[in-house]
């Protein structure tokens, strides 16, 4: 197993959560897609981690968990303002949350 | 007496990762591709939501594999405990069966547009990845990061780090709380 491969994974994997994010107008399929971004980052993370050449140092571990803290916020965030969105337009749809278009 | 079956689970359960080899690692990011996929085409937000904590509970496999236990353990704590519920919630609470106005799961660039971007960023990155020096680089010795060091490290030289993402995550949490509360009209 080489490098490139784990970073294929990774590369396909960020691939997937941009797709999701740029073509699906539930705003939860959004997060979705974000959240699968982020887990390709810290699938990176970890990758170079075990190839690196000083792998006592931790910096990828460490990384990773303050990674994974950011994307658990992030979550919480983003579903609250899901679920006031839907409480003020009685949807999740991307495209119905257009009052600032004027 | 001896078959060869049982030869091939004992060395299997004596040491899965030795007899697996680079399979431990693969097969379970196999499965993270897949599920991950899936979630990305799936109608169904429910089915969607299912698909992406099966690819959340791979990917922690996949980095215990690659010997990150902690991360491993954090990421199926965190990712399957906390972010899958707290979406399958959000899912529930916002009654998803409602499709928008045009009736399609689809917006902004569409499903053919969507998936040529995502395809053009991949072929980039797959295109940096291949021609990179670092990329045939082979895995090194079975690396290990021990909860103990990983413990030191963050109270000793990461513990800034440490308490500025717990007032983040403080921050976050009780800002998620007041955005999602009822008004209360006076």
């Amino acid at each position: 197993m080489t490098l490139q491969i784990l970073l294929a994974i990774s590369a396909i994997l960020f691939a997937f959560g941009l797709a999701a994010v740029l073509s699906r107008s539930n705003s939860i399929m959004i997060l979705i897609g974000i959240e699968l971004m982020l887990g390709a980052a810290n699938l990176n993370f970890i990758t170079f981690w075990r190839f690196s050449e000083n792998p006592s140092d931790l910096v990828g571990i460490l990384f990773a968990i303050f990674s994974i803290a950011v994307a658990a916020a992030e979550a919480a965030v983003g579903l609250a303002i899901i679920i006031l969105v839907h409480r003020r337009i009685n949807s999740v749809e991307a495209d119905d949350a257009s009052n600032l278009k004027g | 007496m001896t078959c060869p079956l049982c030869d091939i689970l004992k060395t299997c359960c004596a040491d899965p990762m030795k007899f697996l080899g680079d399979w431990f690692v693969l097969l379970p990011a196999l499965v993270l591709l897949l599920a991950a996929g899936a979630a990305v085409v799936m109608r169904n937000l429910i089915h969607a939501a299912l698909c992406l904590t099966l690819s959340f509970i791979a990917l922690g496999i996949v980095f215990i594999a690659l010997g990150a236990e902690f991360v491993g353990f954090v990421q199926l704590l965190v990712y399957v405990g906390a972010v899958a519920m707290v979406i399958v919630f959000a899912i529930l609470l916002t009654k998803p069966e409602r499709l928008t106005k045009s009736g399609s799961a689809f917006s902004g660039l569409g499903p053919a547009g969507g998936a040529a971007v995502g395809f053009v960023a991949l072929v980039a990155l797959l295109g940096f990845i291949f021609t990179s020096p670092l990329a045939k680089k082979p895995l090194p010795a079975p690396a290990s990061a021990p909860v103990a060091a990983i413990g030191e490290a963050l109270m000793g030289d990461y513990v800034v780090a440490l308490i500025a993402i717990a007032v983040l995550l403080t921050a976050a949490l009780v800002g998620a709380a007041v955005i999602a509360m009822e008004d209360k009209q006076p």
